[in-house]
Protein backbone atom coordinates (compact mmCIF):
# COMPACT_ATOMS: atom_id res chain seq x y z
CA UNK A 1 0.00 0.00 0.00
CA UNK A 2 1.12 3.61 0.27
CA UNK A 3 3.46 5.07 2.45
CA UNK A 4 1.81 6.79 5.58
CA UNK A 5 2.29 10.63 5.21
CA UNK A 6 2.32 13.03 7.67
CA UNK A 7 -1.47 14.07 8.56
CA UNK A 8 -1.93 10.33 8.93
CA UNK A 9 0.49 10.33 11.76
CA UNK A 10 -1.01 13.11 13.05
CA UNK A 11 -4.40 11.42 13.16
CA UNK A 12 -3.13 8.45 14.85
CA UNK A 13 -1.68 10.58 17.51
CA UNK A 14 -4.71 12.72 18.13
CA UNK A 15 -6.80 9.77 18.30
CA UNK A 16 -4.45 7.74 20.95
CA UNK A 17 -4.24 11.15 22.80
CA UNK A 18 -0.67 11.68 22.72
CA UNK A 19 0.56 15.47 22.43
CA UNK A 20 2.80 15.87 19.78
CA UNK A 21 4.45 18.78 21.77
CA UNK A 22 5.72 16.17 24.11
CA UNK A 23 7.56 14.59 21.08
CA UNK A 24 10.65 14.68 19.29
CA UNK A 25 9.59 15.76 15.66
CA UNK A 26 10.85 12.50 13.76
CA UNK A 27 8.35 9.59 13.21
CA UNK A 28 9.35 6.28 12.09
CA UNK A 29 6.74 4.65 10.32
CA UNK A 30 7.98 1.04 11.08
CA UNK A 31 6.79 -1.79 8.10
CA UNK A 32 8.15 -5.16 7.44
CA UNK A 33 10.11 -5.41 4.98
CA UNK A 34 9.22 -7.86 1.37
CA UNK A 35 11.71 -10.56 2.94
CA UNK A 36 11.43 -9.94 6.41
CA UNK A 37 9.22 -13.41 7.18
CA UNK A 38 11.95 -15.26 5.25
CA UNK A 39 13.53 -16.07 7.87
CA UNK A 40 16.97 -15.99 6.88
CA UNK A 41 18.51 -13.09 9.01
CA UNK A 42 19.35 -14.43 12.21
CA UNK A 43 21.19 -12.99 15.30
CA UNK A 44 24.33 -13.77 17.07
CA UNK A 45 25.14 -12.72 20.22
CA UNK A 46 28.94 -10.85 20.63
CA UNK A 47 31.31 -11.81 23.10
CA UNK A 48 33.67 -8.76 24.74
CA UNK A 49 36.03 -8.22 21.90
CA UNK A 50 34.67 -9.90 18.99
CA UNK A 51 32.64 -6.93 17.91
CA UNK A 52 35.40 -4.96 17.23
CA UNK A 53 37.47 -7.79 15.29
CA UNK A 54 34.32 -8.04 13.17
CA UNK A 55 34.46 -3.87 13.01
CA UNK A 56 38.24 -4.01 12.27
CA UNK A 57 37.20 -6.35 9.06
CA UNK A 58 38.43 -9.76 10.35
CA UNK A 59 35.67 -12.99 9.27
CA UNK A 60 34.27 -15.38 11.69
CA UNK A 61 33.95 -19.03 11.09
CA UNK A 62 31.91 -21.85 12.47
CA UNK A 63 33.29 -25.20 12.25
CA UNK A 64 31.40 -28.26 13.12
CA UNK A 65 30.64 -31.70 11.57
CA UNK A 66 26.96 -33.80 11.59
CA UNK A 67 27.94 -35.25 14.99
CA UNK A 68 30.07 -32.12 16.47
CA UNK A 69 28.34 -29.08 18.03
CA UNK A 70 29.04 -25.77 16.26
CA UNK A 71 31.89 -23.74 17.62
CA UNK A 72 32.60 -20.40 16.14
CA UNK A 73 36.25 -19.65 15.63
CA UNK A 74 37.88 -16.23 15.55
CA UNK A 75 41.47 -15.66 14.61
CA UNK A 76 42.84 -16.89 17.77
CA UNK A 77 39.58 -18.05 20.21
CA UNK A 78 36.77 -20.33 19.78
CA UNK A 79 33.63 -20.51 21.06
CA UNK A 80 30.56 -22.89 21.55
CA UNK A 81 27.56 -21.68 20.18
CA UNK A 82 24.00 -22.35 21.83
CA UNK A 83 20.46 -21.34 20.82
CA UNK A 84 18.68 -18.86 23.28
CA UNK A 85 15.42 -18.38 23.61
CA UNK A 86 13.44 -15.37 24.58
CA UNK A 87 9.76 -15.16 25.34
CA UNK A 88 9.86 -11.82 23.16
CA UNK A 89 9.78 -11.36 19.45
CA UNK A 90 12.74 -9.12 18.56
CA UNK A 91 12.59 -6.66 15.32
CA UNK A 92 15.56 -6.00 13.39
CA UNK A 93 15.91 -2.43 11.89
CA UNK A 94 17.88 -0.68 9.83
CA UNK A 95 17.74 2.43 9.46
CA UNK A 96 16.32 3.29 12.59
CA UNK A 97 17.38 6.20 14.81
CA UNK A 98 18.00 6.53 18.60
CA UNK A 99 17.24 9.85 20.03
CA UNK A 100 20.66 11.03 20.58
CA UNK A 101 21.01 10.61 16.80
CA UNK A 102 17.51 12.25 16.12
CA UNK A 103 19.07 15.75 18.46
CA UNK A 104 22.25 15.70 16.95
CA UNK A 105 20.65 15.77 13.17
CA UNK A 106 20.65 18.74 11.21
CA UNK A 107 17.85 17.32 9.15
CA UNK A 108 14.49 18.97 8.62
CA UNK A 109 12.39 15.67 7.53
CA UNK A 110 9.88 14.51 10.19
CA UNK A 111 9.10 10.76 8.80
CA UNK A 112 11.50 7.89 8.42
CA UNK A 113 10.13 4.89 6.41
CA UNK A 114 12.08 2.07 8.09
CA UNK A 115 11.58 -1.33 6.98
CA UNK A 116 11.93 -3.93 8.96
CA UNK A 117 14.72 -6.58 7.98
CA UNK A 118 13.75 -9.87 9.95
CA UNK A 119 12.42 -10.72 13.53
CA UNK A 120 13.03 -13.59 15.84
CA UNK A 121 12.44 -14.84 19.39
CA UNK A 122 15.93 -16.75 19.29
CA UNK A 123 19.74 -16.23 19.11
CA UNK A 124 22.61 -17.60 18.90
CA UNK A 125 24.76 -17.30 22.23
CA UNK A 126 28.17 -17.31 22.57
CA UNK A 127 31.07 -19.09 25.52
CA UNK A 128 34.67 -19.35 25.02
CA UNK A 129 35.38 -22.63 25.41
CA UNK A 130 38.75 -24.85 25.30
CA UNK A 131 39.66 -25.54 21.18
CA UNK A 132 38.59 -28.85 20.65
CA UNK A 133 42.59 -30.46 19.76
CA UNK A 134 42.59 -33.67 20.73
CA UNK A 135 40.84 -34.93 17.01
CA UNK A 136 44.43 -32.91 15.63
CA UNK A 137 46.49 -35.80 17.00
CA UNK A 138 44.31 -38.43 16.00
CA UNK A 139 44.35 -37.32 12.61
CA UNK A 140 48.05 -36.75 12.93
CA UNK A 141 48.73 -40.13 14.41
CA UNK A 142 46.46 -41.73 11.34
CA UNK A 143 49.53 -42.24 9.49
CA UNK A 144 53.35 -41.60 11.68
CA UNK A 145 56.00 -40.79 9.99
CA UNK A 146 57.76 -43.45 10.08
CA UNK A 147 61.47 -42.00 8.41
CA UNK A 148 62.29 -42.02 4.45
CA UNK A 149 63.00 -45.46 4.42
CA UNK A 150 59.63 -46.64 5.19
CA UNK A 151 57.44 -47.97 2.10
CA UNK A 152 53.98 -46.85 3.56
CA UNK A 153 54.71 -43.52 2.94
CA UNK A 154 54.47 -43.95 -0.61
CA UNK A 155 51.31 -45.37 -0.39
CA UNK A 156 48.27 -42.52 -0.97
CA UNK A 157 48.09 -39.18 0.69
CA UNK A 158 44.57 -40.49 1.94
CA UNK A 159 45.33 -40.16 5.52
CA UNK A 160 47.61 -37.00 5.34
CA UNK A 161 46.35 -33.18 6.00
CA UNK A 162 47.66 -29.67 4.79
CA UNK A 163 47.05 -26.58 6.96
CA UNK A 164 43.68 -26.32 4.92
CA UNK A 165 42.62 -29.64 5.86
CA UNK A 166 43.06 -29.36 9.20
CA UNK A 167 41.39 -25.83 9.31
CA UNK A 168 37.73 -27.52 7.94
CA UNK A 169 37.77 -30.47 10.20
CA UNK A 170 39.49 -29.16 13.66
CA UNK A 171 37.05 -27.12 15.82
CA UNK A 172 39.34 -24.40 16.64
CA UNK A 173 40.81 -21.00 15.40
CA UNK A 174 43.69 -21.31 12.95
CA UNK A 175 45.92 -19.78 15.80
CA UNK A 176 45.30 -22.49 18.05
CA UNK A 177 45.62 -24.94 15.78
CA UNK A 178 48.95 -23.82 14.71
CA UNK A 179 49.95 -23.24 17.98
CA UNK A 180 48.86 -26.71 18.84
CA UNK A 181 50.85 -28.17 15.81
CA UNK A 182 54.01 -26.72 17.69
CA UNK A 183 53.15 -27.83 20.98
CA UNK A 184 52.84 -31.67 19.78
CA UNK A 185 56.12 -31.12 17.76
CA UNK A 186 54.71 -32.18 14.61
CA UNK A 187 56.23 -30.89 10.96
CA UNK A 188 55.95 -29.66 7.65
CA UNK A 189 56.58 -33.03 5.39
CA UNK A 190 56.04 -32.37 1.17
CA UNK A 191 53.48 -30.09 2.12
CA UNK A 192 51.63 -32.07 5.26
CA UNK A 193 51.48 -32.01 8.57
CA UNK A 194 53.16 -35.08 9.96
CA UNK A 195 53.83 -36.49 13.51
CA UNK A 196 56.87 -38.65 13.98
CA UNK A 197 56.61 -42.33 14.68
CA UNK A 198 57.98 -42.09 18.56
CA UNK A 199 60.56 -45.68 17.51
CA UNK A 200 61.79 -43.00 14.31
CA UNK A 201 61.67 -40.04 16.95
CA UNK A 202 64.09 -41.69 18.96
CA UNK A 203 66.04 -43.20 16.38
CA UNK A 204 67.02 -39.63 15.45
CA UNK A 205 67.48 -38.18 18.98
CA UNK A 206 69.46 -41.04 19.69
CA UNK A 207 72.13 -40.21 16.49
CA UNK A 208 71.92 -36.75 18.07
CA UNK A 209 72.61 -38.03 21.57
CA UNK A 210 75.57 -40.51 20.45
CA UNK A 211 77.24 -37.34 18.39
CA UNK A 212 77.36 -34.97 21.15
CA UNK A 213 78.83 -37.92 23.09
CA UNK A 214 81.35 -38.86 20.87
CA UNK A 215 82.07 -34.86 20.04
CA UNK A 216 82.03 -33.78 23.60
CA UNK A 217 79.88 -30.95 23.35
CA UNK A 218 78.42 -29.23 26.09
CA UNK A 219 74.60 -29.86 26.02
CA UNK A 220 73.87 -26.04 26.04
CA UNK A 221 76.16 -25.90 22.73
CA UNK A 222 74.95 -28.38 19.95
CA UNK A 223 76.34 -26.93 16.61
CA UNK A 224 73.47 -27.30 13.84
CA UNK A 225 76.07 -27.41 11.00
CA UNK A 226 78.30 -30.15 12.41
CA UNK A 227 74.58 -32.25 13.20
CA UNK A 228 73.83 -31.33 9.75
CA UNK A 229 77.01 -32.35 8.02
CA UNK A 230 77.94 -35.50 10.53
CA UNK A 231 74.62 -36.94 10.01
CA UNK A 232 73.36 -36.11 6.93
CA UNK A 233 74.08 -39.12 5.58
CA UNK A 234 72.16 -40.47 8.10
CA UNK A 235 68.80 -39.34 7.93
CA UNK A 236 67.24 -36.37 5.95
CA UNK A 237 69.05 -33.13 7.02
CA UNK A 238 65.20 -31.74 7.47
CA UNK A 239 64.31 -34.77 10.08
CA UNK A 240 67.94 -33.68 11.78
CA UNK A 241 66.83 -29.73 12.49
CA UNK A 242 63.40 -30.68 13.35
CA UNK A 243 65.06 -33.30 15.88
CA UNK A 244 66.96 -30.28 17.08
CA UNK A 245 64.44 -28.17 17.51
CA UNK A 246 61.75 -30.43 19.20
CA UNK A 247 64.01 -30.88 21.76
CA UNK A 248 66.25 -28.19 22.41
CA UNK A 249 66.35 -24.44 21.92
CA UNK A 250 67.63 -22.61 19.08
CA UNK A 251 69.87 -19.90 19.69
CA UNK A 252 72.67 -17.53 17.45
CA UNK A 253 76.27 -17.06 18.44
CA UNK A 254 78.10 -13.75 18.31
CA UNK A 255 79.19 -14.85 14.30
CA UNK A 256 75.60 -15.92 13.74
CA UNK A 257 75.82 -19.67 13.96
CA UNK A 258 73.00 -21.55 15.01
CA UNK A 259 73.20 -23.77 18.22
CA UNK A 260 71.10 -25.29 20.44
CA UNK A 261 70.70 -25.91 24.25
CA UNK A 262 69.35 -29.48 24.51
CA UNK A 263 66.40 -29.54 26.73
CA UNK A 264 67.51 -31.88 29.60
CA UNK A 265 63.78 -32.26 30.73
CA UNK A 266 62.36 -33.28 27.48
CA UNK A 267 65.27 -35.90 26.62
CA UNK A 268 64.90 -37.78 29.89
CA UNK A 269 61.11 -37.50 29.31
CA UNK A 270 60.97 -39.33 26.35
CA UNK A 271 63.69 -41.68 27.20
CA UNK A 272 61.60 -42.81 30.48
CA UNK A 273 58.49 -43.24 27.30
CA UNK A 274 60.47 -45.77 25.50
CA UNK A 275 61.47 -47.43 28.67
CA UNK A 276 57.94 -47.75 30.11
CA UNK A 277 56.12 -48.68 27.20
CA UNK A 278 57.90 -51.80 26.84
CA UNK A 279 55.58 -53.67 29.83
CA UNK A 280 52.03 -53.28 31.97
CA UNK A 281 54.40 -51.45 34.76
CA UNK A 282 57.81 -51.49 36.52
CA UNK A 283 59.10 -51.79 39.69
CA UNK A 284 59.88 -48.48 40.59
CA UNK A 285 63.57 -48.25 41.63
CA UNK A 286 65.03 -50.62 38.89
CA UNK A 287 63.25 -48.31 36.45
CA UNK A 288 64.86 -45.46 37.99
CA UNK A 289 68.39 -47.01 37.98
CA UNK A 290 67.93 -48.20 34.14
CA UNK A 291 66.96 -44.44 33.32
CA UNK A 292 69.31 -42.47 35.11
CA UNK A 293 72.17 -44.90 33.04
CA UNK A 294 69.74 -44.06 29.87
CA UNK A 295 69.98 -40.44 29.59
CA UNK A 296 72.88 -38.54 28.32
CA UNK A 297 76.01 -37.82 30.46
CA UNK A 298 75.72 -34.97 32.81
CA UNK A 299 71.75 -35.40 32.64
CA UNK A 300 69.76 -35.97 36.21
CA UNK A 301 66.79 -38.13 35.86
CA UNK A 302 63.69 -37.03 38.41
CA UNK A 303 60.29 -38.49 38.86
CA UNK A 304 58.74 -34.82 37.89
CA UNK A 305 59.84 -34.91 34.89
CA UNK A 306 57.10 -37.13 34.33
CA UNK A 307 53.98 -35.45 34.85
CA UNK A 308 51.58 -36.07 32.99
CA UNK A 309 52.90 -39.59 31.35
CA UNK A 310 53.91 -41.86 34.09
CA UNK A 311 51.71 -42.26 37.45
CA UNK A 312 53.10 -43.84 40.67
CA UNK A 313 51.74 -46.47 42.46
CA UNK A 314 53.05 -46.09 45.85
CA UNK A 315 50.51 -48.35 47.64
CA UNK A 316 51.84 -51.45 45.92
CA UNK A 317 54.64 -53.60 47.07
CA UNK A 318 56.77 -52.74 46.14
CA UNK A 319 55.89 -49.35 44.63
CA UNK A 320 55.27 -49.48 40.54
CA UNK A 321 55.37 -46.92 37.80
CA UNK A 322 52.93 -47.35 34.83
CA UNK A 323 52.64 -45.34 31.51
CA UNK A 324 49.58 -43.12 31.54
CA UNK A 325 49.83 -40.02 28.67
CA UNK A 326 47.33 -37.42 29.39
CA UNK A 327 46.98 -37.29 25.46
CA UNK A 328 45.65 -40.45 26.01
CA UNK A 329 42.13 -39.79 28.02
CA UNK A 330 39.27 -38.41 27.04
CA UNK A 331 38.71 -34.84 26.34
CA UNK A 332 35.16 -33.86 27.87
CA UNK A 333 35.49 -33.04 31.34
CA UNK A 334 32.94 -35.70 33.10
CA UNK A 335 34.42 -37.90 30.46
CA UNK A 336 38.08 -37.22 31.78
CA UNK A 337 37.07 -38.00 35.71
CA UNK A 338 35.28 -40.81 35.00
CA UNK A 339 38.41 -42.18 33.25
CA UNK A 340 40.82 -41.35 35.97
CA UNK A 341 38.40 -42.79 38.68
CA UNK A 342 38.83 -46.03 36.62
CA UNK A 343 42.20 -46.00 36.80
CA UNK A 344 42.39 -45.22 40.59
CA UNK A 345 40.07 -45.09 43.36
CA UNK A 346 41.05 -42.20 45.62
CA UNK A 347 44.04 -39.48 44.34
CA UNK A 348 46.01 -36.55 45.48
CA UNK A 349 45.87 -33.31 44.45
CA UNK A 350 49.85 -33.56 43.48
CA UNK A 351 48.74 -36.99 41.52
CA UNK A 352 45.55 -35.99 39.27
CA UNK A 353 46.74 -32.17 38.56
CA UNK A 354 49.14 -32.98 35.75
CA UNK A 355 45.74 -35.15 34.16
CA UNK A 356 43.45 -32.44 34.55
CA UNK A 357 45.43 -28.97 33.92
CA UNK A 358 44.49 -28.96 30.33
CA UNK A 359 40.52 -29.20 31.35
CA UNK A 360 40.94 -25.75 33.02
CA UNK A 361 39.09 -23.02 31.05
CA UNK A 362 40.50 -19.47 30.88
CA UNK A 363 40.99 -18.53 34.41
CA UNK A 364 39.17 -21.94 36.11
CA UNK A 365 41.54 -23.39 38.52
CA UNK A 366 42.63 -26.94 39.25
CA UNK A 367 40.44 -26.74 42.48
CA UNK A 368 37.54 -25.60 40.97
CA UNK A 369 37.77 -28.42 38.71
CA UNK A 370 37.86 -30.67 41.43
CA UNK A 371 35.17 -29.08 43.09
CA UNK A 372 32.71 -29.51 40.61
CA UNK A 373 33.99 -32.98 39.68
CA UNK A 374 35.02 -34.88 42.52
CA UNK A 375 34.69 -35.57 46.04
CA UNK A 376 37.33 -35.15 48.54
CA UNK A 377 38.04 -37.18 51.43
CA UNK A 378 40.75 -38.08 54.60
CA UNK A 379 42.64 -40.93 54.21
CA UNK A 380 45.65 -41.40 56.56
CA UNK A 381 45.84 -37.03 57.15
CA UNK A 382 46.17 -36.92 53.60
CA UNK A 383 43.25 -35.19 51.72
CA UNK A 384 42.26 -37.58 48.75
CA UNK A 385 39.61 -37.00 45.83
CA UNK A 386 37.35 -39.73 44.52
CA UNK A 387 34.83 -39.75 42.52
CA UNK A 388 30.24 -37.78 43.34
CA UNK A 389 29.30 -41.21 41.64
CA UNK A 390 29.99 -44.49 41.62
CA UNK A 391 31.78 -46.27 38.78
CA UNK A 392 30.81 -49.23 37.30
CA UNK B 1 31.88 -28.32 7.65
CA UNK B 2 32.50 -24.78 7.68
CA UNK B 3 30.18 -21.84 7.57
CA UNK B 4 32.27 -18.90 6.81
CA UNK B 5 31.19 -15.18 8.39
CA UNK B 6 32.16 -12.76 6.35
CA UNK B 7 31.56 -9.21 6.83
CA UNK B 8 29.32 -7.61 3.68
CA UNK B 9 31.10 -6.01 1.41
CA UNK B 10 30.43 -2.64 1.58
CA UNK B 11 33.48 -0.29 1.60
CA UNK B 12 32.14 2.35 4.38
CA UNK B 13 31.90 0.91 7.91
CA UNK B 14 29.30 -1.73 8.96
CA UNK B 15 25.78 -0.79 9.21
CA UNK B 16 24.21 -0.18 12.41
CA UNK B 17 20.51 -0.98 13.37
CA UNK B 18 18.63 -1.57 15.99
CA UNK B 19 17.00 -4.10 17.78
CA UNK B 20 12.76 -2.96 18.66
CA UNK B 21 12.09 -5.93 21.50
CA UNK B 22 8.42 -6.52 21.86
CA UNK B 23 6.29 -8.80 23.93
CA UNK B 24 4.05 -11.63 22.18
CA UNK B 25 4.14 -12.74 18.59
CA UNK B 26 4.52 -10.82 14.92
CA UNK B 27 0.87 -11.73 12.90
CA UNK B 28 -0.07 -10.40 10.07
CA UNK B 29 -3.09 -8.16 10.03
CA UNK B 30 -4.66 -8.81 6.53
CA UNK B 31 -4.50 -12.15 4.89
CA UNK B 32 -2.10 -11.15 2.53
CA UNK B 33 1.00 -11.55 4.91
CA UNK B 34 3.63 -9.69 6.59
CA UNK B 35 5.59 -8.74 3.51
CA UNK B 36 4.81 -4.38 3.08
CA UNK B 37 2.16 -4.42 5.84
CA UNK B 38 2.56 -1.66 8.59
CA UNK B 39 3.97 -2.19 12.18
CA UNK B 40 2.95 1.38 13.58
CA UNK B 41 4.57 4.32 14.36
CA UNK B 42 7.46 4.90 16.36
CA UNK B 43 8.00 8.42 18.66
CA UNK B 44 10.35 9.56 20.83
CA UNK B 45 9.45 11.80 23.79
CA UNK B 46 11.59 14.82 24.24
CA UNK B 47 12.96 13.19 27.26
CA UNK B 48 14.31 10.41 24.64
CA UNK B 49 11.73 7.83 25.95
CA UNK B 50 10.52 5.36 23.02
CA UNK B 51 6.52 5.15 22.15
CA UNK B 52 5.08 3.08 19.36
CA UNK B 53 1.54 3.29 18.13
CA UNK B 54 0.83 -0.18 16.66
CA UNK B 55 -2.63 -0.91 16.08
CA UNK B 56 -5.18 -0.10 18.42
CA UNK B 57 -2.22 0.46 21.40
CA UNK B 58 0.06 2.67 22.50
CA UNK B 59 3.52 0.85 24.08
CA UNK B 60 5.99 3.17 26.18
CA UNK B 61 9.39 1.79 25.75
CA UNK B 62 12.65 1.92 27.15
CA UNK B 63 16.47 2.77 25.32
CA UNK B 64 18.87 0.07 25.90
CA UNK B 65 22.63 0.23 24.89
CA UNK B 66 23.22 -3.72 24.69
CA UNK B 67 26.33 -4.92 27.06
CA UNK B 68 26.49 -7.39 24.43
CA UNK B 69 25.94 -6.36 20.85
CA UNK B 70 24.50 -8.74 17.86
CA UNK B 71 25.73 -9.14 14.72
CA UNK B 72 23.26 -9.88 12.11
CA UNK B 73 23.74 -12.66 10.07
CA UNK B 74 22.34 -13.53 7.12
CA UNK B 75 22.38 -16.83 4.77
CA UNK B 76 23.37 -16.87 1.45
CA UNK B 77 21.58 -18.51 -1.05
CA UNK B 78 23.84 -21.33 -1.89
CA UNK B 79 22.79 -24.78 -1.38
CA UNK B 80 25.48 -26.64 -3.18
CA UNK B 81 28.57 -26.35 -1.72
CA UNK B 82 30.94 -23.43 -2.50
CA UNK B 83 34.13 -22.96 -4.20
CA UNK B 84 36.24 -23.60 -0.97
CA UNK B 85 34.03 -26.04 0.08
CA UNK B 86 32.45 -24.48 2.22
CA UNK B 87 28.54 -25.99 3.06
CA UNK B 88 26.74 -22.50 3.64
CA UNK B 89 27.95 -18.49 4.22
CA UNK B 90 26.61 -15.95 5.92
CA UNK B 91 27.85 -12.09 5.63
CA UNK B 92 26.94 -10.15 9.06
CA UNK B 93 24.92 -7.51 7.29
CA UNK B 94 25.18 -5.49 10.40
CA UNK B 95 25.79 -4.54 14.32
CA UNK B 96 23.08 -3.99 16.83
CA UNK B 97 24.49 -2.53 19.83
CA UNK B 98 20.92 -0.40 20.82
CA UNK B 99 17.62 -1.98 21.62
CA UNK B 100 14.20 -0.64 21.95
CA UNK B 101 12.47 -2.51 24.71
CA UNK B 102 8.88 -2.23 25.21
CA UNK B 103 7.80 -4.25 28.32
CA UNK B 104 4.95 -2.24 30.07
CA UNK B 105 1.73 -3.84 28.53
CA UNK B 106 0.00 -2.00 25.58
CA UNK B 107 -2.58 0.46 26.60
CA UNK B 108 -5.42 0.05 24.32
CA UNK B 109 -6.53 3.03 22.49
CA UNK B 110 -10.34 3.49 22.85
CA UNK B 111 -11.28 5.31 19.21
CA UNK B 112 -15.33 5.07 19.41
CA UNK B 113 -17.31 5.38 22.71
CA UNK B 114 -20.44 4.80 21.60
CA UNK B 115 -23.06 7.63 23.34
CA UNK B 116 -25.53 6.42 24.93
CA UNK B 117 -29.03 6.18 24.08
Amino acid sequence: GAMRNRAEVDATLQTAKVNPAELLPVVHCLSFGPQAAAGECCLLQLEPGLCAEIEAGCSLVIRGEKDEQAVLCSKDKTYDMKIADTSNMLLFVPGCKTPEQLNADQESCNIIHSQIAGFSNNYWELRRCRPKLKKLRKLLMEDPYEGPDSRKDQASTFSKYTTEDLLSLIQASEEEILHHLQVIDACKIEGYWRILEFDYEMKLLNHVIQLIDSESWSLKKVPLRTCLEELGSLEPTAMIEHILLSYGRKYFDDAGEVYFEMHEDKICRAIAQMLLQNAVKFNLSEFQEVWQQSVPEGMTTGLDQLKGLALVDRSSRPETIFLLKVEDLPEGNQERFNSLFSIREKWTELDITPYIQDLCAEKQTVGALLTKYARSSMQNGVKVYNSRRPIS
Amino acid sequence: ATACLARSGSAGGLAEWVLVELQGEVEPRQSGGLAGSLLGDLHYTREGVPVLIVGHHILYGKVVQLEKPFAVLVKQGAEEPGPAGLDTCYTIAALIKTKLLFKTRPKPIITNVPKKV
